[in-house]
Formats: C-alpha cells, structure tokens, sequence
C-alpha cells in the first residue's frame, strides 16, 4: 500500500532541529502536500527524500527499497525547484532531455519522449527557445517536463507556484493538477500557501516547528485542525476565550458577560475553554435577530464574498458573505450574528478538541 | 532610463578623451618620417613599420610574448577554476589562508618578484628556461582568474546544479555539463584579463627571461633605453591595431558582453 515512508526521520543541524520524529506513508498515485510557514522543516523534509539533504536518524523506503542513504542522481526522483533551476544555457528541448541523456535513452526514443512532454505541459511551440526567452508560467512547465519525463517514481515539488502572479498561479495549480492526473505519478509538493495546498492535494501535512502535526483530507483538516495554530494557518478563524457553563440540559460558553449558545461538549462547567467559529458559517441578520449584535467597523468586497469586521461585546468577529448581487450591511451599521450551535468548535483549553 | 545633463556628457568626453588621447597620439607619431618622436603634419611615412622588420628580434619577442601569455593564462584557469570551487564551496581549515595565498601576488610588487624568482631559478639551475618563465606568469596572473570565477561562482544558482544531480547526472558530469558552462564568463574573463596582463609585464620579466625567451615589453624596453626612434611607436600601433582586431573578432564571434557580463 504504502510507496514512499518515512520512518521517525530527524535532521538537526548542530543542536537546532529542523526536522523532528517525522512518520510519514504516500501511497502510490497520491498528490500530498507539505504545509507550514517558513522555517517549519518542510523543505527539508522533501530535501531528505530527494538526497539533498541526509537525515541525522531514521529511514526513507521508496516501493521497499531503503534509499536513506543513496545518492540523489540514483534515486531518479522528479524534483521541481522554486527557481525552477532550468539550465540558462541549454533550449528547452536539451533541458528536457538532459536527464534521458543521462540514462543513455537513444536517440529516436529520446525525441519522442521530449516531444510528448512537451505536448503535455502545452510547450510544444517552444522547443528551441531559452529560458531566458519565457515567461514565469512556461519556465515552471519546462521544469515541471524535466522533471516528469525520466518518468520518475515519486515528483517532488518545492514551492512551484510562488514566483508566478496571482492569476498564473491559480491557473497552474488546476494545471499542475492536470497534469499529474494524466500521467498518475505519486507527488509531493511543499507550499505556505494553505489555498493552493487544500485546492490539489489527496493530503495535506500540516508541519509546525519540525514535526508534522496533522495528517488529513483537505476538506477534514479544514472543517477539523487538530491544533489552534493549523485553525488559524487554515483559513480564517475567530476565537474566542471564555469559561464553560451548563445549565440543566443547555451549554453555552461565556465570553466577557455574554452568553453564547453551543451544542453539549464533555467538559466540566467552569473550566477555561477556546471558541472557534470560521467567518463563512456565520450569518448577518437585522440587529437583535441574531445571537450577538455588533456593528460594522469594515466591509471588503472580494467579488465572490464580502468579509466584515464586526466589533461585537466579545470583540471582533470577522464574517463572510457570499454575493448574492444585494449590497449588505454597510460600515457603522448595527447588525446581528447568528450561527448553527454544531459550527462552534469548543476545545477545552486542556488541549482536548471536541465539537 | 535618464538622460545625462550637458554637465556629465562633457565630463564623461574628457575622461574618454584623457584615455584615449595618448593611444591616439602614438598612433599618430608611428606614421612619422622625421627621426624623431613628432606628430606627422605634412605627409605621413611607413618607414618605421619597416623598420620593425630590419629587428627580427622584435618579431621573435613578439612570438614569445604570445606563447608565453597564452600558455601561463591557460594554465591560470586551469588552476584557478577548482581553487575557485574548493573556496566557494567548501569550509575547510586553511581555506582563508589558501584564498590569501592565491590572491598574495596582487599585493606583492613585481619588483621583489622578479629579483626573488632571479634568486630561485640561478639556485636550482633553471635560468633562462620558458617553462619556468611561464610558472612566475602564472603565480602573477592567476589572481585575476581566480577572482572572476569566484564572483561567478557566488552568483550562480545552486539549484540547478542539484536539478542536474536529480536528474542522474554524475558530479563529473554535473561540472561539465552544468556548472562550467554557466561560470563560463568568468572564466574567459579571467582568462582574457589574465592574458592581457601576462603579455603587459615588464617588471618581473626583465629579471626572469634571457635572451632567448625574451618578451615584447623587455624587448621594447631594451631598444628604448639605448635609442629613442619613432620605430616603438611603430610597435606600440601595431600592438593595439592587433588588440582591437582580437577584441572584434571576439565581440562578432561571441558578443563581448557575453563573455564579459554574462547572459541574463
């Protein structure tokens, strides 16, 4: 089942650790993402199963065989680098066929290959150009050919898309998608970008200060962070700190005075505990219909949605809206909030999630 | 981009005009017919070209010198290239004393040099031997090498180097493929500075060449202090007619700029 682990895998440089106890299993075809703010061991961890970088401890098993220790140029990897690290001296058909040249594919074959990659990262037009001769967009899709025609068993993308602008890079991670679909080939890609991360990949790892915090889905790791730092580098999230009150059968969670309702939760009353509401499951109502009222301090319109910053008792709480193509509530209007009890994640401040 | 004031665009006209002008005033003065060094007003002579050929000396000095630079410059970079990665690449004990040892002859006249190699090649029996000429050129020259090709290597991008390593390549193949051809203009920056001032050195070689190793600038130094004619102006032309032909030869053939600047 598994094709790639990592097994306890450490790195440390000196006595600062960059990676920590790290276990991870990539089943064959799976696109899995490295996710964490800059510092946080993921572009080491791919390093280390590129053979860029030798782990301190633990194992590395690619389809059974123990690579941990074996040369990059023998592991025959795809790697896409963040400066994509294309050969300025050689057109984009030698940059694509330097690593057949290096398995001594011959000739004719070799052409063929070239010219099929080429067709499929869309640069067919553009084979006897220079890097230098490219756009960012293409540039990344000739790394993205080099990578993929030695017909590697595992890609290896480090931050392909943060060089490109916002629009290319939204094109390029459905792209990107594409591409690794059709040819199937198992894939992991290191990215700070939590949008790009959650849009295409089978898995996301969450990585904090070295160790890998949560291993999920996209849709489980949003709806579910197991920790407050993943809620917040996910998404947006407001939080509130309050103490937990039960009355009778009801439970609700007070916040500066203010009684919030929330579903039943297996915490004694009385303790400390943190409320996590994202902006998209709350809603705007007339003042007093909703479940807290505030007014409008901020409005954004982002074209699909509006976000609002709502200065509330509790403090403030940021919402989003879908454009329904009706102008909403405008700044320095009073407004209500309402919610589903179920969409308020109580987590006891223990550290025990629950819903 | 901005436009230069009438301020600067004069300033800039006198400081090509003061480099310019004593090239231009030898240049002159070798289509002389008088005996002396005058700048030709009434007609112009190629008397003094002649004159050159009448010294064969100066023809073989001229040979010499050009082995002599081209061998000792590429020798330089034949040293200089690994050095250059050793100390760009590596954090070894000694590394910054090897970096210092490298770059000492910039530093120490050519004047103590020449009288040190003189010492050395009468102690070990080598005077007057091209090899060994050769050797003291290239102890000289290959600072110049060894500082282009670490700029060059310190601007390189690592990555691709690695993408190469990825991609099956050897460390061999990586160099030869990858990391030479994109330090390429360093290197023939290098090799360029390194010959121009190997073909220019007078100081040292006056004490290490004798006369059958000989070079241009000993040779021309000689005839001057014994006679002062028209006929090393003469010489002097013809040297930069050559270097500006060898300069657009390589400018049509490569680009200067890609040789000197690097592509971007």
């Amino acid at each position: 089942m598994a094709f790639l682990t990592l097994e306890q895998v450490n790195k440390f440089y000196g006595e600062l650790a960059a990676v920590r106890d790290v276990d991870l299993s990539v089943a064959r075809g799976e696109f899995v993402s490295l996710l964490g703010p800059s510092g946080c061991g993921k572009t080491t961890t791919l390093q280390m199963i590129a053979g860029l970088v030798e782990p301190t401890s633990g194992r590395i098993m690619l389809d059974g065989r123990d690579i941990t220790h074996e040369k990059p140029n023998r592991r025959g990897l795809g790697i896409v680098f963040q400066s994509y690290a294309l050969f300025p001296h050689m057109t984009v058909a030698q940059n694509v066929a330097f690593g057949l040249e290096m398995r001594k594919v011959p000739r004719a074959e070799r052409d063929r290959r070239i010219g099929e990659m080429l067709a499929l990262v869309h640069l067919s037009a553009f084979a006897e150009r220079y890097p230098r001769q490219l756009s960012g967009g293409q540039r990344q899709r000739v790394a993205i050919a080099r990578a993929l025609v030695i017909e590697p068993p595992v890609l290896l993308l480090d931050e392909p898309l943060s060089n490109l602008d916002a629009k290319l890079r939204e094109e390029m991670q459905f792209e990107l998608r594409r591409i690794q679909r059709s040819v199937g080939t198992t894939t992991i890609m290191v990215t700070h970008d939590q949008a790009e991360a959650l849009s295409i990949s089978d898995r996301v790892v969450v990585m904090e200060a070295g160790r890998m915090t949560q291993i999920d889905a996209p849709y489980r790791l949003y709806e579910k962070p197991a920790t407050a730092f993943i809620a917040s580098f996910v998404g947006r999230m407001n939080r509130l700190e309050g103490v937990w009150r039960r009355n009778g059968s009801a439970s609700a969670i007070e916040v500066a005075g203010t009684v919030l309702a929330s579903e039943a939760a297996d915490i004694p009353a009385g303790s400390v505990v943190t409320a996590t509401i994202r902006p998209e499951k709350l809603r705007l109502h007339k003042a007093g219909e909703g479940r807290l009222d505030g007014h409008v301090t901020s409005r954004f319109f982002l074209g699909g949605h509006w976000l609002f910053n709502i200065e509330t008792p509790v403090g403030v709480i940021v919402v989003s809206m879908p454009n329904d193509g009706e102008e909403p509530a405008r700044e320095g209007e009073h407004v209500g909030i309402g919610w589903t009890p179920a969409s308020l994640r109580i987590e006891a401040s223990g550290g025990e999630a629950t819903t | 981009m901005q436009k230069n004031g009438p301020v600067a665009i004069l300033f800039h006209t006198l400081v090509v005009a003061f480099v310019l002008a004593p090239l231009v005033v030898i240049c002159l003065v070798a289509f002389t017919p008088e005996n002396t060094l005058t700048i030709p007003t009434t007609q112009f002579s190629l008397r003094w070209f002649r004159a050159i050929l009448d010294y064969p000396d100066f023809v073989t000095a001229f040979g010499n010198s050009l082995w002599l630079a081209t061998i000792a410059a590429t020798l330089s970079a034949v040293i200089a290239v690994p050095a250059a990665l050793a100390i760009d690449r590596y954090h070894f004990a000694g590394r910054d004393a090897l970096n210092a040892l490298f770059l000492s002859p910039l530093i120490i006249p050519h004047l103590v040099l020449g009288v040190a190699f003189l010492r050395l090649f009468a102690l070990i029996g080598v005077t007057g031997s091209f090899g060994w000429l050769v050797l003291s050129h290239v102890i000289v020259i290959t600072p110049y090498v060894l500082r282009l090709v670490i700029a060059a290597l310190s601007g390189l991008d690592r990555s691709a180097e690695q993408a190469a390593m990825t991609l099956g390549a050897s460390r061999w193949t990586v160099f030869r493929r990858i990391t030479l051809p994109m330090i390429l203009p360093g290197v023939t920056g290098g090799w360029l500075l390194a010959f121009i001032n190997s073909f220019d050195e007078l100081t040292m070689s006056i004490f290490v060449t004798s006369p059958a190793t000989v070079t241009l600038p000993v040779r021309m130094y000689m005839y001057a202090t014994e006679s002062i004619d028209p006929m090393m102006a003469a010489v002097s032309a013809l040297m930069i007619a050559l270097t500006a032909i060898a300069m657009l030869v390589l400018d049509r053939m490569f680009g200067l700029d890609k040789i000197l600047v690097g592509e971007k």
